[in-house]
C-alpha cells in the first residue's frame, strides 16, 4: 500500500486491545487484539459462530465491548453516541445479509449511503438533491449496474444485490469498509468480480477494507493480512505477500497450503 | 377421549346447563316463538319500493361517514404506530402509547358512539368520531406489529452509517411496511361501513337510524327496505375490495 493514500493520518486506523464481547450470556469474543493498517485489506476467517460478525460490529460501535478497548482513528466507536456520528458517516458497513431495503428501488438503496450528509428536513421528505442522484447513478455504473437503478431491490440476483450493497457503501465516500461475508455463496467467478470492485475502490480512494470471508482461499488472494478467529479468540494472524506467508505469533514463514490446512481445522 | 378429557367435557356441559337454567333460557320458548318470526317475515315481504331512493341516500351518508372516519383514523394511526413500535421508539415512548391504544381498543365502536352523541349531539358527526377512535386503536396495532416484524438488517445498515431516526423511518420503515397498508385500509373501510350501519341505533347518524326508528314503530316492511340496501351494499363493497386487493397488493418479499 503506498503511503500517500492514507485517508485518516493514522497508520494504524483500527486498533483493538484485549476485547471481550457478549450478547448477554456467554462470550462471543474472548480477548481479541488486532491492529489494522490504513489502506490495507484485512480479512477475518473462521468457523460459523466463532465471532467474526461480532468483531465487525465492534468496529463501528453497533456493539460495545464488554471489556477492552477499540479505537477507530482517534475515536472510540459508539454508533448511538453523537460524537462518533461524524466518523460513522465514512465507515461503510455491509451486514451479513446485506441489509438492502427490498421494497424500494436499487437507486434509492444506493442513495441511502448519502443520507448522513443530507439535511434532516430534505431527507425526511424523501427527496434527494440532483447531484446525489447523479452520483448514485455513476456509482451504480461503476459496479456494473448501469441502467438498473429503477429495478426493485427484491428482484435482483445474489450477485447484483451485493453490487448494490457495495454501491451504497461507496456512496458514503468511505475511509473504511466493513463487509461481512459479501462474497459467500457466489460462484467463484462472480465472487472474484465483486472482490475486484472492492480492490478497485481501494486503489482509487485508499480505503481500508475489513472483510469477513467464508472462503479462506479468497481471503488469501485479496487480503494483505488474514486473522483466523476460533471460539472468540484470534488464533492466528498472518501477513500475505505473494506466496510467502508470515505467522505473526511465531514469526515463522509458511506457505499458502499450510495456512489453508490450519484454518480448516480452526 | 382420556378420562380427564371426559371429566372436562362433563364439567363444561354441566356449566352450560346450569347457566342456562339460571338465565331462564328455555329452548321451548325458541320453538314456540318461531311463528312470530313468520309474522315478521310476512310483514317484511310487504316491501315499500318507494322508500328505495331514501334508503340509498341513507346508505350514501353511511358510506361517507365510514370513509371520512377511516381515512382520518388511519392518518392518526400511522404516526401512533411508529411511536408504539418497540424497534423504533424508546420504552418511555412506546409503553405509554401502547397502553393508550389498548385502552382505546377496549371500547367497541357503539360505546364510542354513545359517548360522542352525549358530547356533540345526535347526528353523523358523533358516528364519524366513533369510527375514528375505533380505527386508530385497531390500525395502529396492526401497523406496529407490521413494523416490529420488519427485517432488522436494513435498519441496522442505515443506523450503522450515522443516519438519523427520522431518516430511518422515511427510507427504511415506510417502504418496508407500506405494502401492508393498502390491504389494511381496504379491510378497515369495509369493516367500518358495516359498523357505521348500526351506529344509527344510538343516534350517531347513518342508515341504522332509519332502521331503528321503523322497528320501534313496528314498520317491518319499511325497515326491511333499508336492511336490504345495507346487505346489498356490503356485498358489493366486499366484492370490490377483494378485486382491488387481488390486483394491487403485492405479496411482500421475504428472505435475504
Ligand atoms: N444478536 C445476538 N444475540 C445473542 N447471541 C448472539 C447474537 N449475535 C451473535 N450471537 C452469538 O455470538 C457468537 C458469535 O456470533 P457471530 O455472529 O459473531 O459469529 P460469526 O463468526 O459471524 O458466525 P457466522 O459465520 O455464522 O456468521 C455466536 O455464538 C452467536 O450465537
Ligand atoms: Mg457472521
Amino acid at each position: 500500500m503506498d503511503e500517500g493514500a492514507r485517508p485518516i493520518g493514522l497508520r494504524r486506523i483500527i486498533q483493538m486491545n484485549d476485547v471481550w464481547a457478549t450478547y448477554g450470556s456467554g462470550h462471543a469474543l474472548r480477548g481479541v487484539s488486532a491492529s489494522i493498517e490504513s489502506g490495507s485489506n484485512y480479512a477475518i476467517v473462521g468457523r460459523s459462530g466463532s465471532g467474526k460478525s461480532t468483531l465487525l460490529r465492534l468496529m463501528n460501535g453497533m456493539l460495545a465491548p464488554e471489556r477492552g478497548a477499540v479505537r477507530v482513528g482517534y475515536d472510540v466507536p459508539d454508533a448511538r453516541g453523537r460524537r462518533f456520528r461524524r466518523t460513522l458517516r465514512t465507515i461503510g458497513y455491509i451486514p451479513q445479509n446485506l441489509g438492502l431495503v427490498k421494497n424500494t428501488t436499487v437507486l434509492r438503496n444506493v442513495l441511502l449511503g448519502a443520507l448522513p450528509r443530507l439535511g434532516a428536513v430534505q431527507s425526511a421528505l424523501g427527496r434527494f438533491p440532483e447531484g446525489e442522484v447523479a452520483e448514485a447513478e455513476r456509482v451504480l455504473a461503476s459496479v456494473g449496474l448501469g441502467g438498473m437503478g429503477h429495478r426493485k431491490a427484491h428482484a435482483l440476483s445474489g450477485g447484483e444485490r451485493r453490487r448494490v450493497a457495495i454501491a451504497r457503501a461507496l456512496m458514503q465516500h468511505p475511509t473504511i469498509l466493513l463487509a461481512d461475508e459479501i462474497v459467500s455463496e457466489l460462484d467463484p467467478g462472480t465472487a472474484r468480480e465483486i472482490m475486484g470492485l472492492v480492490s478497485e475502490a481501494q486503489r482509487r480512494t485508499g480505503l481500508t477494507a475489513v472483510m469477513v470471508h467464508h472462503d479462506v482461499s479468497l481471503a488469501l488472494e485479496y487480503a494483505s493480512r488474514v486473522a483466523v478467529i476460533s471460539e472468540g479468540k484470534k488464533v492466528l494472524e498472518i501477513g500475505v505477500d505473494g506466496d510467502s506467508i508470515t505467522d505473526f505469533q511465531t514469526g515463522s514463514q509458511s506457505t499458502r497450503e499450510a495456512v489453508e490446512a490450519y484454518s480448516r481445522d480452526a | 377421549m382420556t378420562p380427564s378429557g371426559n371429566l372436562v367435557a362433563g364439567i363444561i356441559v354441566a356449566l352450560v346447563v346450569a347457566a342456562s337454567v339460571n338465565l331462564g333460557a328455555n329452548p321451548g320458548l325458541f320453538i314456540g316463538g318461531l311463528p312470530n318470526l313468520w309474522i315478521v317475515a310476512e310483514e317484511m315481504i310487504q316491501v315499500d319500493p318507494g322508500l328505495v331512493p331514501d334508503a340509498l341516500l341513507a346508505m350514501a351518508e353511511t358510506i361517507q361517514m365510514a370513509f371520512v372516519g377511516t381515512m382520518v383514523g388511519v392518518a392518526i394511526a400511522l404516526p401512533m404506530s411508529l411511536l408504539a413500535a418497540r424497534n423504533i421508539a424508546p420504552a418511555y415512548v412506546h409503553a405509554p402509547v401502547r397502553a393508550l391504544l389498548a385502552a382505546v381498543r377496549t371500547f367497541p365502536s357503539i360505546l364510542w358512539a354513545i359517548l360522542f352523541v352525549i358530547m356533540v349531539g345526535i347526528g353523523p358527526f358523533a358516528g364519524i368520531l366513533a369510527i375514528i377512535m375505533y380505527t386508530v386503536g385497531f390500525v395502529a396495532k396492526l401497523q406496529y406489529e407490521v413494523i416490529e416484524a420488519i427485517d432488522p438488517e436494513p435498519m441496522d445498515a442505515v443506523l450503522a452509517i450515522g443516519a438519523s431516526r427520522l431518516q430511518l423511518v422515511r427510507h427504511v420503515v415506510i417502504p418496508e411496511s407500506a405494502s401492508h397498508l393498502l390491504g389494511q385500509l381496504l379491510y378497515m373501510l369495509d369493516y367500518n361501513i358495516r359498523q357505521t350501519s348500526i351506529l344509527g341505533l344510538v343516534g350517531a347518524g347513518g342508515i341504522g337510524f332509519y332502521v331503528i326508528t321503523y322497528l320501534q314503530f313496528f314498520e317491518y316492511g319499511k325497515a326491511a327496505v333499508f336492511m336490504l340496501v345495507v346487505l346489498a351494499s356490503v356485498l358489493a363493497i366486499d366484492w370490490a375490495s377483494t378485486r382491488i386487493r387481488d390486483r394491487y397488493i403485492v405479496r411482500p418479499y421475504s428472505g435475504p
